[in-house]
This record gives C-alpha cells, sequence and structure tokens, in this order.
C-alpha cells in the first residue's frame, strides 16, 4: 500500500504541469458544451412547446435522434462529418458535439420546468392584458428558470465527465493526458487513478458553488 | 357592458354552456350561483376569453368581439379577472404584482406605475406590504393583493371567480370588504361565489345557472323569498 502511494504521487508530481494545461482544455470543453446546450436546449424547448406542428416535429427528431445514440458516436460522426465540408480544429469539433448533445438534455429540462409552472400564472398574466409573448418572458419563463437550476447543474457535472470522450479525436484534455501517460510509464493503474481525482475534485468544485447559487437563489425569493 | 348572446361552450363531448343569455348593465352587480360543474365559472372564463366559446356572441362595453381576427391581450386588459387561487406571481414582490402589466402593457414609467401601485396597496390596505414576496402573505392578503393587481389595469368590468372559496373563514371578510367598496364605488362586477350573504347584500342581481343554462335572474330579495324555479329553491335551501 505505502508504495502505491508512492507511486501515485509519482505520477501526480511528474504530470501536473501537464495535467494544468488539461484541465484548462477540460473546463474550455465544459463551458461550450453547457452555453451551446443552453442556448439550443432553450430554442428546441420553445420549439416543442409552440403551437406549430413543424417546429415541434423538428424538436422531436432532435431530441430522439442525440438521446437514441451514445455520445462517442456523436462525436466521431460530427468531427469526420464536418471536416469533409468545413476546416475545423478537433477541439472545436469536440465541443460542437458536447453542446449539441447536451442541447437535447437540456431542452428536456426546460420543457419540463416551463410546463410544470402552474397553468394559473398563465392565466393571470393574459387575463391583465399580457400578450403571450410577454407571459412567457416576464411570468412564466424567469420561474421555471428558478425550477431549471438544480437539473441543469447535474447535465453540467455530465458534461464535464462528459468531455472526456473527446479524447478519442485527440483533444489534449485530462483524459486523453491520463492515457497516454498510462501507455507512456506503463503505470496504467496509477494514471488513471490521478486523473479520476482530478475529475472529482473538479466536480465537487462545482457542486460547491452551485448549492451556494440555489442558496442565493432560495434567499433572494425569500 | 358586457353582453353574451346565446352562448354554447363544450369540453369534447360534455356541452357545458347551453345557450347563455347575459346582460350586465355598467356599474351593476351580478352574482352568479350554481352547484359545481353547472358552468358558472366556465361562463366567467368565456367573458375573459380564457375558454373560447363554440359559438354566440360577447359583446364588450358595446363592441362585439371576434376572437379569431382581434388581438385578445387588448381585450383581456379591459376585463380584470380575480382567481379563486390568486395566482400572484411568486418571482415578484407584492408591488411589482401590482405594477407588472401597467408597465408592460400600457408602457407607463415606473415611477408613474409605483405611484399608482401604492395607492392601490392603500386601498386594499395592504401598503406597507409592498416590498413583501407573495410567499409571506395570508390567503385574504394574497387576494386583495390580486385586486389591487387587477384593479392597476383600470379595467371597465371585474369578474370573480370564487374570490373566498380558497380562504380560511376568518379571512373571507376582509376579501368581501374590499369587493364591496369597489361595488360601492361604481364598479362593473361579476362574481361567482359561494358566500350569500354578499350575493344579498352587494349584488344588484343574482343569477342561478344549472346544467349550462341560466333558470332564475331576479334581484336579492326576489331571488331569495320568491324564486320560481324548482331547483333555485332546492338550492337556496340548500345554503341557508
Amino acid at each position: 500500500m505505502p508504495d502505491l502511494f508512492v507511486d501515485v504521487f509519482d505520477v501526480f508530481m511528474r504530470t501536473y504541469q501537464g495535467f494544468l494545461e488539461a484541465t484548462v482544455v477540460t473546463l474550455e470543453l465544459t463551458a461550450i458544451g453547457v452555453v451551446l446546450g443552453t442556448v439550443i436546449g432553450l430554442i428546441f424547448a420553445l420549439m416543442k412547446i409552440s403551437g406549430s406542428k413543424i417546429l415541434r416535429g423538428i424538436a422531436n427528431i432532435y431530441i430522439t435522434v442525440i438521446r437514441g445514440t451514445p455520445l462517442i458516436v456523436q462525436i466521431m460522426f460530427l468531427y469526420f462529418g464536418i471536416v469533409e465540408i468545413y476546416t475545423m480544429s478537433n477541439f472545436w469539433a469536440g465541443a460542437i458535439a458536447l453542446g449539441v448533445h447536451n442541447g437535447a438534455y437540456i431542452a428536456e429540462i426546460f420543457r419540463g420546468a416551463i410546463q410544470g409552472i402552474d397553468p394559473g400564472q398563465r392565466e393571470a398574466s393574459l387575463s391583465l392584458g399580457m400578450n403571450r409573448k410577454q407571459t412567457m418572458q416576464r411570468i412564466v419563463f424567469p420561474q421555471a428558470l428558478r425550477r431549471s437550476i438544480p437539473p441543469l447543474g447535474n447535465q453540467f457535472i455530465i458534461t464535464l465527465k462528459d468531455s472526456s470522450l473527446v479524447y478519442i479525436i485527440g483533444v489534449a484534455e485530462i483524459f486523453s493526458l491520463a492515457n497516454r501517460e498510462a501507455a507512456q510509464s506503463y503505470q496504467a493503474f496509477e494514471s488513471f487513478l490521478v486523473v479520476a481525482l482530478y475529475y472529482l475534485v473538479l466536480v465537487m468544485i462545482f457542486t460547491f458553488l452551485l448549492r451556494l447559487y440555489e442558496n442565493k437563489l432560495d434567499v433572494d425569493k425569500a | 357592458m358586457i353582453v353574451g348572446k346565446n352562448i354554447h361552450k363544450s369540453f369534447g363531448d360534455l356541452e357545458v354552456l347551453k345557450g347563455v343569455d347575459l346582460h350586465v348593465k355598467p356599474q351593476e352587480v351580478v352574482v352568479l350561483v350554481g352547484v359545481s360543474g353547472s358552468g358558472k365559472s366556465t361562463l366567467l372564463r368565456c367573458f375573459n376569453f380564457l375558454e373560447m366559446i363554440n359559438s354566440g356572441e360577447i359583446t364588450i362595453d358595446g363592441h362585439t368581439i371576434n376572437p379569431k381576427k382581434e388581438d385578445l391581450a387588448k381585450i383581456r386588459a379591459e376585463v380584470g379577472m380575480v382567481f379563486q387561487h390568486f395566482n400572484l406571481f411568486p418571482h415578484k414582490s407584492v408591488l411589482e404584482n401590482v405594477i407588472e402589466a401597467p408597465i408592460t402593457v400600457k408602457k407607463m414609467k415606473k415611477e408613474e406605475a409605483k405611484k399608482l401601485g401604492m395607492n392601490l396597496l392603500r386601498k386594499v390596505g395592504l401598503e406597507d406590504k409592498a416590498d413583501v414576496y407573495p410567499s409571506k402573505l395570508s390567503g385574504g392578503q394574497k387576494q386583495r393583493v390580486a385586486i389591487a393587481r387587477s384593479l392597476a389595469m383600470e379595467p371597465k368590468v371585474m369578474l370573480f371567480d370564487e374570490p373566498t372559496s380558497a380562504l380560511d373563514p376568518e379571512l373571507v371578510g376582509e376579501v368581501l370588504q374590499v369587493m364591496k367598496q369597489l361595488a360601492e364605488e361604481g364598479m362593473t362586477m361579476v362574481v361567482v361565489t359561494h358566500e350569500m350573504k354578499f350575493a344579498k347584500e352587494v349584488a344588484d342581481r343574482i343569477i342561478m345557472i344549472d346544467q349550462g343554462t341560466i333558470i332564475e335572474s331576479a334581484d336579492p330579495k326576489n331571488f331569495f323569498e320568491n324564486p320560481q324555479n324548482e331547483r333555485t329553491k332546492q338550492f337556496i335551501q340548500l345554503v341557508e
């Protein structure tokens, strides 16, 4: 056991500079995946609850296809698909794949939250003379957004961990670094243990920040 | 002020309103009564186009409304509605609830709206709660805020959909008091309620709806002392 500890420490010390750089890449991938996913999610959520059959149909197809296929397949598909028509770095291909993937899940989070708002809120707003757009913007959506924050936080954590999958197209994020370290040093177990710790710490920081934010929202509301 | 002609409304196969005619004059207070499921709330909601009628005609302030062609938001802005479950906006303070529509719909300046809002809150006795969030209010206070919120749009007519049914008994009085004051100021009101004392004291006319039709329409005295319809007699016996 002390040997293992020494070995892990050894790998850690040898790699932490590289890992810090790779952590920045992981966080960038996560941030783009989350922001892009939120924008896409919002658009498709609104399409899904719209009165138009065509828009609803498009949103349904998108959500069904994305949720029905593995992320790793989507990453490969996007990478090789986009590169055919448009030159793009593997980083951006990976980030966009994460965003597109997240968009489907976040769309469902928003849709559920919007539809979960008491219909009386909408009726009260309409009865005051506000039109449908004003009602959505000023009454329904702000309340739905608050409700979306816990599941969105959960989705952000999933995105952070899912970003490891873009190693397959050669993006230098932390999992790919661990993979390389494992191959070069023959210390596979120690390398993956180190990368696991990186993810764990990142997720814990994320969770902590989210909880702070949720508490702040609760205080504001009171 | 509000005229409904031959109003029919169905939900699927269930016909809730079977040709209702109702003429509410300016400054008149009409109380709608009836057993639950009789269609009285649905009728009220049709007047605000929260439900679309299947056939018939609704005229508000001399203007016959074609719901397919007209901007319903504009029409609704002139018809205030108070709901059984208050439906205050929980993410906005009491004052923000009241000034939301004047600012968003009427494009009123914020300062002006705040002044209007404070006046209305004073009117319903809740000036001191302006900055509080609805979750901190009692049911009676919530409903008084909801009334102030409706009044902020200066509606031509106010619709009340069982405004006291969700309240604890000791909180009913404060809401009825505000409504009575409104009636005395000359507001045109259509009220669905089970509060017979209120109906007796405040209504100009009481209308009994049964199975989607109006079966009795009379001033309070005649309604209670000399009902014509057998079902009205039964109803009065039940509630007295």
